[in-house]
């Protein structure tokens, strides 16, 4: 549209609006602009060139940062289909100037940092959950107005209205100016922000947009394509008086602001992934793009079969004959000249599934989403998290050396816990520059060794990992999170949660504790959280030399304890020999664990779901024995208790083998203890005295089978304490173990004689 | 006043069919009594120009509607699936009445359901006096369909024996109906159109086959939405059968409607409600209809046993009863969520103690 000045020449465009991006380029080829506006920060003005490279492949981002504060950080992400790149590509192509005019970052970011300092935030967190998007804090309304028109208008979104209204008409000219007109009503209607910080940057941002419309104008452009979005045209089309505007532009705090360009995904960009002022549908808009804006349901179709069959889905060709049909039906019935994306999507869930979402969730990966990966052209200047990790290499004095050497670590000093912490955060971002050689055994030790190897290709490591964030801390945070999301099971997530605690950084931690609590409800894999307790409790117990707070730890771990006893009944049943002596094993770990916790309500708990298993039938012995054992270590119950169960188990009425495997259970951990701890030995001595013959017969196999697996100088022990038994109690034992046969006072006839033989009759009496 | 128990959809509503008749103007297709827009204005209730007000038969998505209403306007066959209690069959009807007039051309599937009930039986007195011919013939209500290009409905498909069902796959792809004794066959009339229901909770009884699969287009159907919208069906359905069942029992307290509301819905979408905790879910449906029982039988017992005021102790076991229907998988459900959910529950500690006491 052509303002008062009749050289000025507004486009109102919709971000990453493919439509718009079509418009634009006609409109531009059109008007022959001598100058190109563009809404972006100026000092990336320099960066503009690099657009046009080859190698410079979309999705990328500007990143503007703050070099001595990198997680103070701007992105604006363009896309192939972005209205901003392609009137970039055509400024670049044409040779005509092309500026960007949105209010400086340098500005815009010392504002946002004035604004935190009067709401303080805290550091720590603010360190990692730095979000990607601070070049636009607007309401989703501002963001995207043609949007929100779109759906006012009962369209699916704003593409498809676009294309439906706007589209049709192929009149571009007139079209700018259509939109001026409806934004200048929207603008009218919608309150203004309330957000006084929010309002005055949009003051200020608009205010500047005209300082540089103002500048080009002065150099005697005579036909300026100002490139905005749809929502500031109004702002832009009313030039007020200069002086306003130098009034409230002066005096802005400044901060030293550096740019470069970084790749960026379409999952980045898509609204999906968290990211505010983002598409929903790239990798459908980048579909639109290519095929001119047109919507070819049988093209889209016959990419849906293919991705379908690649993921051995039925999908025939009759079947997207139906899914066109009816697409085109659906469009019909709501009265729109033809489908749309949702149109499109509800058909193939109607025709290709029958109430699975796993085809759709499919497609909307792949086809909506999409998974592209920008790259970005050479001799694009060092991202910040390359700066951030050479910086802090810096300061922990750590080379970033090509040969394998070794480092020291003692943990007990603070420089040494930092370049351990730094280390760890730098294996988070994936890239296996330092490797431990030798872990910490157990806490009590405070050394740690690596093996540091820099290798050239880790720049690109860098590169890659540079979108989730300016600092390696930043970074490294972001990326677990995502590490987190994607992780298959339990194990992944609980090494994930070590890795977090080594690395420190708490504000990922307790995202990622969160995640585990929801696979936790989720699973029905009682080992995989009885696997998942025991480093948890140990951390929440003790912390380490690190000092972690334990009581986010804690919280999970008392309800992973609660979903272990309710589920270890049935976890327990129908095991094999293999893994029932792997279950055994985990209980026994477990156990150590929940008293590690020290709750007496989780105690009960637990002590009642062994009781279960110990007095369970189906459940296999060695299980039970170790349950069996374990109750009776914490002296849970009567004391008759474990007695009964162990001539339960070992009566003869159960199978030899059952019989051993309870045995083994019961006694696993070694002959020492046995030799040592009096009840236990008492108990056991009580079971074979009072066999009978023929049962002691059969079951001696069985005890010496386990037996013979404790180490030697144990059996030798419990032999010692057996004869000192028998020493101490003659007369007991051998009434007990005394045969029927026998004539007791015949025998004890025979005494006095015998001693005087043997020469011991000094002692006995 | 009518003396039938329960009146035909296009009988009972047959005043309004025929307002949105006069008011509809727009393009039918053949044999349909009403345009497309007309037969979804119908489902989701409309305001006409004229005044009229067209009632609401469906609460939920219109897009739902739009994509069951175009499917018939595609000649493809219609498949309403869905778990228990989401109004398929009800769907079915007054699609059936909307389209065609007609809601009775219905053929409900059994285990028992066999292949002349899909096609054609004989009447064998005249088999014999005449031998084989057409007045011989007695039709199934999906061959008349055929012949006078209406919708029919088949009940429960899922129900069906797979051999049976396949029956299905040439008069949806041909279109007709083959009669070898007669040496003839059956074509249908533009506006012939099936719709099925299905029950998920069916599902791998007698699984669709691929082929038949293919003929149609699948809708499903979706549990309320909202937790106030499901509050609201389950207090209305329980006021009205409590007045027809005459419990001596007080209209249940919002309070306790709300929670087993509640519990339902999270232990069927394995969330919490402030979606912060996830759950495992039973294997039992936890359909709307059941949570009107639960609470319809804590009634009765609050009525007959108790003080007449619903309480926690009062539809424990009913509860109790309706999401443990595996009594080894869905028990250890029901405990994870006592102990996780219902006992942190500020005042929720009577429900909880109610719920141990039944162990």
């Amino acid at each position: 549209m052509q303002t008062a000045t009749e050289h000025i020449h507004l486009f109102g465009i919709r971000h990453h609006g493919p439509g718009c991006a079509r418009s634009l380029v006609g409109a531009l080829e059109a008007l022959q602009p001598d100058c190109v506006l563009i809404e972006g920060p100026p000092e990336a003005d320099t960066l503009v060139a690099l657009a046009g490279a080859e190698d410079m492949e979309p999705p990328v981002a500007l990143l503007l940062y703050a070099p001595d504060e990198p997680q103070r950080a701007a992105f604006y992400p363009f896309a192939e289909f972005s209205p901003e790149w392609q009137a970039m590509r055509y400024a670049l192509q044409t040779g005509v100037p092309v500026r960007f005019m949105d209010l400086p970052q340098t500005h815009a970011l010392a504002l946002e940092k004035e604004y935190e300092a009067a709401e303080p935030v805290s550091v720590e967190t603010a360190e990692e959950t730095a979000t990607p998007d601070k070049s636009d804090h607007d309401p989703a309304l501002r963001h995207d107005p043609i949007g929100w028109l779109g759906q006012a208008a009962g369209y699916g979104g704003g593409e498809e209205w676009w294309e439906h209204t706007v589209e049709q008409r192929q009149d571009s000219a007139e079209l700018f100016t259509a939109i001026a007109e409806a934004m200048a009503a929207v603008r009218a209607e919608i309150p203004s922000l309330t957000d006084s910080f929010r309002a005055r940057r949009e003051a200020l941002r608009e205010a500047f947009m005209r300082k540089t419309i103002r500048a080009a104008r002065k150099e005697g452009r005579e036909r300026i394509a100002v490139v905005c979005g749809a929502w500031h045209v109004p702002a832009l089309a009313t030039m007020p008086g200069v002086g306003a505007d130098n009034e409230l532009l002066k005096g802005l705090p400044k901060l030293k602001v550096e740019a470069t360009w970084i790749p960026w995904t379409y999952d980045r960009l898509a609204a999906a992934s968290g990211y505010g002022a983002g598409v929903e549908s790239p990798a459908w808009y980048e579909h639109l793009w290519r095929r001119g804006g047109r919507v070819d349901p049988a093209a889209w179709f016959a990419r849906v079969a293919r991705l379908l069959r690649e993921a051995d889905i039925d999908c025939s060709s009759a079947h997207l004959i139906e899914c066109v049909r009816l697409a085109e039906t659906l469009a019909a019935v709501r009265d729109r000249p033809g489908p749309g994306l949702t149109d499109l999507l509800e058909a193939a869930g109607t025709v290709l599934t029958t109430g699975e979402d796993a085809p759709l969730r499919l497609i909307r990966r792949e086809l909506i989403i999409g998974r592209r990966l920008g790259t970005v052209a050479a001799g694009t200047p060092t991202v910040p998290l390359q700066r951030d990790l050479e910086r802090r290499c810096k300061t922990l004095r750590l080379t970033l050396s090509p040969t394998r050497e070794p480092l020291e670590l003692d943990l007990r000093k603070e420089n040494d816990l930092a370049r351990s912490q730094f280390l760890y955060r730098v294996r988070l971002l994936r890239i296996p520059w330092g490797e431990v050689t030798q872990a910490r055994s157990g806490k009590g030790t405070f050394r740690e060794t690596w093996a540091l190897q820099w290798q050239p290709e880790f720049a690109l490591a860098v590169i890659e990992a540079a979108p989730y964030g300016n600092t390696v801390a930043e970074a490294a945070a972001a990326l677990a999170r995502r590490t987190a999301v994607e992780a298959h099971d339990l194990p992944a997530l609980t090494e994930l949660v070590s890795q977090l605690l080594l690395a420190d950084l708490p504000a990922a931690l307790a995202d990622v504790m969160q995640e585990l609590e929801n696979r936790a409800a989720l699973t029905g894999d009682i080992p995989q959280l009885m696997a998942a307790i025991p480093p948890l409790a140990q951390v929440s117990r003790y912390g380490d030399v690190r000092q972690t707070d334990a009581a986010q730890v804690l919280q999970v771990v008392d309800s992973l304890i609660v979903r272990v006893c309710i589920g270890l009944g049935v976890a327990c049943r129908a095991l094999d020999d293999e893994a029932a002596a792997g279950m055994a094993e985990r209980i026994s770990r477990l156990h150590t664990a929940i008293k590690l916790v020290d709750q007496p309500e989780h105690r009960d708990d637990w002590l009642t779901a062994l009781r279960q298993i110990a007095d369970a039938d189906s459940v296999h012995h060695q299980v039970q024995g170790r349950a069996a054992r374990l109750l009776f270590d914490e002296r849970h119950g009567d004391a008759g208790d474990t007695a009964d169960r162990m001539s339960r188990a070992l009566s003869r009425a159960v199978a030899p083998e059952a019989a051993a495997a309870w045995l083994d259970g019961f006694l696993s951990d070694g002959g020492m203890i046995l030799a040592h701890d009096d009840a236990l030995f008492r108990l056991l001595d009580q079971w074979v005295i009072g066999l009978s013959p023929d049962h002691f017969i059969q079951a001696l196999p069985l005890v010496r089978r386990t037996f013979s697996t404790f180490p030697w100088p144990a059996r030798r022990q419990i032999g010692e304490r057996v004869q000192r038994d028998a020493d101490r109690e003659p007369a007991l034992r051998t009434a007990d173990a005394m045969d029927d046969h026998w004539n007791l006072a015949r025998a004890e006839a025979l005494i006095p004689t015998l001693s005087l033989i043997l020469g011991i009759g000094a002692e006995t009496q | 006043m009518s003396q039938v128990l329960r009146q035909h959809a296009e009988t009972q509503f047959a005043h309004e069919l025929e307002e949105l008749q006069k008011a509809d103007t727009r393009q039918r297709p053949t044999h349909w009594a009403l345009s497309p827009w007309a037969v979804t204005d119908y489902l989701l209730g409309i305001r006409l120009d004229n005044g009229f007000e067209v009632t609401p038969k469906y609460i939920g998505g219109r897009r739902l509607m739009e994509i069951a209403v175009a499917t018939l306007a595609t000649d493809r066959a219609l498949l309403l699936y869905g778990v228990p209690g989401t109004a398929k069959s009800w769907v079915s009807e007054h699609l059936a009445a909307a389209v065609s007039g007609d809601s009775t051309l219905l053929i409900q599937g059994t285990a028992g359901s066999s292949e002349e009930q899909l096609r054609y039986g004989w009447n064998y007195a005249m088999l014999l006096a005449k031998g084989p011919s057409r007045e011989a013939l007695t039709p199934s209500p999906l061959m008349r369909a055929m012949e006078l290009g209406k919708t029919a409905r088949v009940e429960e498909l899922t129900r069906i024996p797979s051999e049976v069902q396949d029956t299905l796959i040439t008069i949806l792809s041909e279109k007709t109906l083959p009669i070898p004794e007669l040496n003839s066959e059956v074509q249908a009339t533009r506006g012939f159109n099936v719709i099925a229901t299905a029950n998920n909770r069916d599902k791998g009884v007698n699984e669709l086959s691929s082929a038949l699969k293919r003929r149609f287009n699948t809708v499903i159907l979706p549990l309320p939405a909202s937790e106030d919208e499901e509050i609201a069906i389950v207090q209305k359905r329980v006021a009205e059968l409590g007045r027809a069942l005459e419990l001596p029992a007080e209209p249940p307290a919002l309070k306790e409607v709300r929670r087993v509301v509640q519990i339902f819905r999270e232990l069927r979408s394995g969330l919490t409600s402030d979606g912060k905790t996830k759950l495992k879910s039973p294997t039992s449906t936890l359909s709307t209809a059941e949570a009107i029982s639960v609470i319809n039988s804590g009634m009765a017992l609050a009525g007959h046993f108790g003080d007449g005021e619903l309480k926690a102790g009062d539809f424990a076991s009913g509860l109790l009863g309706a999401v443990v229907k595996d009594p080894v998988q869905d028990a250890m459900v029901w405990r994870e969520y006592l102990e996780t959910v219902v006992k942190e529950r500020d005042g929720w500690r009577d429900l909880y103690r109610a719920c141990r006491e039944l162990d």
